[in-house]
């Protein structure tokens, strides 16, 4: 198993800055330290709702003191691999919506596109600005060894996350300053400004001037309404729900207490269904009547585009090497992880007899629930979920389980493995670039896979250095 | 600013106050039930603070059985009444968390915090002797609280001015209540108006106003109703005053511009009851009969929040029709 501070008892060289500092610190002091931090996040107000199970709703997303740190060499292959796959990502919306070369090529069935849930058919036809649908791309990756690393899945939709790299960074710069002394550190406030400028770079047809940007919110009560407030914090942009916009001849104007104001461009941080009740769930009080054909109209433009998630479920994941090849005519430089689809019948017989060693997943599930972790399940768990395999084949793939990487984490015991992912978050306007950062997530259980944040998971601060860290 | 964002803030605004003055109410009260009664007379302190607090409507008892067992229940603690004082910390909360980004983190912490203090406590135990009078106290240095972080920490940009036109608008709907108290709390005989009984109701509606004090040093005569009357309603000294409070809108509204026809005559009506309320004569109130006139004032008022809300575009409830047509 891959371990990303040490080689055996050896630290590794861009873990020496932190080797030091736990030496220097102790992890007694440390420990203490945490409660400190705890307090800092609640005084941001970095948390998450979840209601309906009682107790306070905010919860805290449990955070790791120990950095995870890349070295400049691995680093820039992820973020050439990240902007490789956003790419093809969005050239496959552009054709999927626009021309369908790569169906008419033989490359992907038409039946994966339009019998897919996340396949908008009010969108056919339309070209956003710059050929872009999705401008915020999460790239789920998993190391297994020193070289290897593999895309998890991809989020087209609207991935979110990024507010915790900005806010760990924050308090850890802030508990311990001295760390980032050495000018090592590459630093990750550019995330509000990136964004906004693509927005800026994605105004529609008719707008003149400076485009007016805003984020769509679905409220208070969403659980990821702190990221949503911090964000547009970030870029000085209002903060808007629903109900505070309408349309009025293919425009979109914000209520405000001057009278309407328009606005151009919408960061939408509410799922595609809940986004215009003419067009979509006609019962939505979260979105605004007539959106998507002031969209069309060219009116307004949407960051992520509606349907852009017919690109990350994870049947069409297996297809991403191959959009790659196609669009782009590169070789990926991030691989999949080796699918089998459960809709071939031959990858489904080796799933149904390879179910003990397999992970496999519902193909429209997502935060980690609903899935089959075959080692460590037991045996009447792996027939009963057989039998739902066997039911609805489509609706599943699966993987071989993975020897995740592991980083320490601070325990009442010490230091202490624990599995970890991470998640670039990829911005698409004139360019595509993304910050030198990511969300780390963790699996705070011993031996745990599951890293989302409602399964026990926590995050740490992601570090990329400047310069390779000298040998010892 | 957003018509909501003003709309938060402007509700946050009135919760507060309204929480305040519902314990002054409540003080009020408590300090009229404790005055001696003639023999046979029928206590109604507690039904006039129920009318008195706009609350008849959700009061679960026939008004005469109000009393000291069920109307502090239902004014601070009863959950299906949107005026209880944990109701408005409830809804002054949730508009604070709504409006989060717009607040300080000390406002936050001293909206939040009244909170989760309330939401937890026991309400028998809260209401009960000694424990009552400590738990009103507390509401109000609450309110103070909230009011000061308001005053030190906030900017005075336009959100601060609907944070004001809310204090404000309630303050004054507040005391014109208050005075009210006095038409529903009726004397054991028409021969009792001016004796003892009276005056001291009249004190004891002075304190709960907190300006008891205040009226000897402004009048320097004993306490009679022309005197409570000139203080509550027309003396812009007084902090708490019909005069102060319709001040107070049309200064909010004067730091909150006029952007639209509609805006512009909001200001007009507001400014119209200003002078009207600063014009009126003590002797014409007595004339028209107390109670009417504050019936009076208090439509007006309310004519005028709406009209405020719709000039804004905080509605609140209604949604823009999907045609509707921008300005």
């Amino acid at each position: 198993m891959y371990d990303e501070m040490y080689d055996g008892a050896k630290t590794r060289n861009e873990y020496k800055i932190i080797a030091d500092w736990i030496a220097r610190e102790g992890i007694e002091a440390l420990l203490t330290k945490q409660d400190e931090a705890e307090t800092l996040f609640r005084r941001i107000g970095i948390t998450f709702a979840v209601y309906g199970e009682g107790g306070d709703p905010d919860r805290l997303i449990p955070f790791d003191m120990i950095p995870r740190v890349f070295g400049p060499t691995e680093w820039d292959r992820i973020e050439r691999g990240s902007i490789q796959r956003a790419d093809a990502l969005n050239a496959f919306l552009r054709d999927i919506y626009g021309p369908r070369e790569m169906i008419r090529a033989g490359k992907i069935p038409e039946q994966m596109i339009l019998n897919n849930e996340a396949y908008e058919p009010v969108v056919q036809g339309y070209t956003p600005p710059l050929g872009i649908y999705s401008h915020v791309v999460g790239v789920d990756l998993v190391r297994v060894s020193a070289d290897e690393m593999y895309v998890l899945e991809d989020n087209c939709r609207t991935p979110s996350g990024v507010s915790y790299v900005l806010q760990n960074r924050e308090v850890m710069s802030r508990m311990f300053p001295e760390l980032f002394e050495s000018n090592m550190i590459r630093p990750v406030d550019g995330y509000g400004d990136m964004l906004a400028e693509a927005m800026q770079a994605v105004a529609p047809p008719m707008c003149e001037g400076e485009p007016t940007l805003a984020l769509l919110t679905p409220g208070h009560f969403n659980s990821a309404y702190f990221e949503h407030s911090f964000l547009a914090d970030q870029m000085g942009i209002e903060l808007v729900e629903g109900g505070d916009l309408f349309v009025d001849n293919n425009r979109v104007y914000m209520r405000t207490t001057q009278g309407p104001e328009r606005v151009d461009v919408i960061y939408r941080r509410i799922d595609d269904a809940f986004l215009d009740p003419k067009v979509f769930r006609p019962d939505s009080m979260l979105g605004v009547p007539g959106l998507i054909d002031a969209m069309k109209a060219g009116g307004v433009s949407i960051v992520n585009a509606p349907g852009a998630g017919v690109a990350d479920d994870k049947a069409i994941y297996t297809y991403v090497p191959e959009m790659i090849r196609f669009y782009l005519g590169e070789e990926p430089i991030l691989p999949n992880v080796p699918t089998w689809r459960c809709a071939d019948t031959e990858d489904l017989k080796y799933v149904l007899s390879h179910l003990d060693e397999l992970v496999v997943k519902e193909v429209h599930g997502s935060g980690g629930y609903g899935m089959l972790i075959g080692p460590s399940a037991t045996r009447d768990e792996i027939a009963a979920y057989a039998e739902r395999v066997k039911a609805d084949p489509d609706g599943f793939i699966a993987q071989p389980t993975l020897s995740l990487s592991t980083a320490p984490v601070l325990t009442e015991n010490g230091l202490a493995p624990r599995h970890v992912d991470l998640r670039p978050f990829v911005i698409s306007g004139k360019s595509t670039r993304l910050i030198p950062s990511g969300l780390t997530r963790v699996a705070l259980r011993e031996g745990s896979l599951v890293v989302n944040s409602s399964q026990g998971g926590g995050v740490k601060d992601t570090w990329v250095l400047n310069t390779e860290a000298p040998d010892a | 600013m957003l018509s909501r964002t003003a709309n938060g803030l402007f509700w946050m605004s009135r919760s507060v106050e309204r929480m305040e003055n519902v314990a002054r109410l409540l003080d009020a009260g408590r300090r009229m039930e404790s005055l001696p009664q003639p023999d046979g007379a029928k206590a109604t302190e507690w039904g006039s603070i129920v009318i008195a607090s706009g609350c008849r409507t959700t009061f679960p008892a026939p008004l005469d059985t109000a009393s000291r067992a069920n109307v502090p229940l239902h004014l601070a603690f009863d959950d299906t009444n949107p005026s209880a004082i944990r109701s408005c910390a409830r809804a002054a909360r949730e508009n604070a968390r709504a409006m989060r980004t717009a607040l300080t983190s000390e406002l936050w912490d001293a909206v939040n915090l009244t909170w989760t203090d309330i939401r937890h406590r026991d309400p028998h135990e809260t209401l009960q002797g000694r424990a009552f009078t400590d738990f009103l106290d507390w509401v109000k240095s609450r309110g103070a609280l909230i009011r000061g972080q308001i005053d030190a920490t906030l900017l005075r940009d336009e959100g601060y001015a609907f944070i004001e036109l809310g204090k404000w608008i309630e303050r004054a709907d507040a005391t014109a209540r208050l005075l009210d108290v006095k038409y529903h709390v009726l004397l054991p005989h028409s021969s009792d108006v001016g004796g003892g009984l009276d005056y001291l109701q009249w004190l004891q509606l002075l304190r709960a106003a907190n300006s008891a004090t205040a009226y000897r040093h402004l009048y320097r005569r004993n306490i009679d109703p022309e005197g409570v009357i000139d203080l509550l309603v027309r003396n812009p000294r007084s902090p708490r005053s019909l005069a102060t409070g319709t001040q107070g809108i049309c200064g909010a509204l004067g730091a909150i511009g006029a952007h639209t026809a509609a805006q512009r005559a909001t200001h007009t009506h507001a400014q119209t009851l200003r002078d009207q309320t600063a014009g009126t004569r003590v002797a014409d109130i007595i004339n028209q009969g107390l109670h009417e006139w504050l019936t009076d004032f208090i439509g007006a008022l309310n004519t005028l929040a709406i009209e405020i809300g719709d000039a804004y575009g905080f509605d609140g409830h209604t949604v823009e029709p999907t045609e509707a047509v921008a300005e």
